[in-house]
């Protein structure tokens, strides 16, 4: 199908995927490290690096493939509100069975 | 522009979407859409978030009996249906880049390609729970022996694997459903010229759906080995 375009079309191309490819590389790479440390298990507290690689990857899909960054403030709002509520959870929860 | 190749229609606008009565303004509805798909999408974070929140409780409090039964997860099969989830990303996202510049038939082709994609993380799913099956991991199961039974505290675990990763593929087979039914939609003429957003606010669920998993993998499968 791609050798049907012209020149012009096979750049404006390449510049509207250009985006979604690096950040589908970019999370390539950030599972790569995960499950190179999932596989080898360098250290005793490894899980605190492969969770915080984990919030990594769930912001770029967050801002990037799901677009929250160009979206108006009110959706935006949302997208927050709801990870506010998540560490609400976790948080008031872990305390307690952190705390015990 | 080859309207051959792209099947853009280079008569008319090629993109746009037709404005319901109940709004003032085609971008007034956009808006409304995208904010709708966010309100829904939050209800079902916290419903995963509460399974998340449990395998973290399991492990603080039975860590041998998590990690012991981790050890039965296919951690591989795991990984690379993480790849899968990825791909299917990357192509859900080309088809809103090409349903934003008018080419349908392109659009249609990545549509079809998410599904397939899609479709294959659950066919490995499927090979999962039976290697599972195989290996006496089904401790739910009253007439078939389980595997850990000596530890009875794995059973919290392993269930919990099954509730999460069960209603994850319930989720995806839902999408799978919906995007063939968009995507036949879409391969029709003018589809574009009336419900282009369709498509992006689509591209919100398929994502949501890989952002779980991407979560799902390490929690059950990467941090308990």
């Amino acid at each position: 199908m791609l050798h049907g375009l012209g020149p012009a079309d096979r750049a404006l191309l390449r510049r509207r995927l250009r985006t979604p490819v690096r950040t589908f590389l970019a999370l390539l790479a950030l599972l790569a490290m995960n499950v190179a440390l999932g596989a080898t298990r360098p250290f005793e507290q490894v899980w605190l690096v492969e969770l915080a690689v984990v919030a990594v990857m769930a912001a770029i899909i967050i801002l990037v493939s799901m677009e929250v960054r160009h979206e108006p403030p009110l959706v935006r709002l949302f997208a927050g509100v709801g990870f506010f509520w998540v560490a609400i959870l976790f948080g008031m929860t872990l305390t307690d069975y952190l705390a015990r | 522009m080859s309207a051959d190749v792209t099947g853009a229609n280079p008569a008319a606008d090629p993109v746009g979407v037709t404005r319901a009565e109940h709004f003032a303004t085609v971008g007034q509805q956009r808006h409304a859409a995208t904010l709708g798909m966010w309100a829904w999408l939050l209800t079902e974070l916290l419903l995963f978030a509460g399974l998340f929140l449990t395998a973290l409780i399991l492990r603080l409090l039975h860590p041998e009996a998590v990690q012991a039964a981790a050890g039965h997860l296919k951690f591989w099969i795991g990984a690379t249906n993480t790849v899968v989830l990825l791909c299917s990303s990357l192509t859900m996202s080309a088809a809103i880049e090409l349903s934003r510049l008018g080419w349908q038939r392109m659009m249609v082709g990545c549509l079809l390609a998410t599904a397939s994609l899609g479709a294959l993380f659950l066919m490995l799913k499927g090979y999962e729970y039976y290697a599972d099956y195989e290996e006496h991991m089904m401790p739910f199961l009253a007439r078939r022996p389980y595997a850990l039974a000596e530890q009875p505290a794995t059973r919290l675990f392993v269930n919990l694997y099954y509730v999460a990763t069960a209603l994850h593929a319930l989720h995806l087979f839902t999408g799978i459903a919906i995007l063939l039914g968009i995507t036949w939609k879409a391969s029709r003429p003018g589809f574009l010229q009336r419900h282009q957003n369709w498509i992006e606010v689509y591209g919100l669920y398929w994502h949501f759906i890989d952002l779980i998993w991407i979560i799902a993998f390490p929690v059950l499968y990467v941090v308990n080995r």
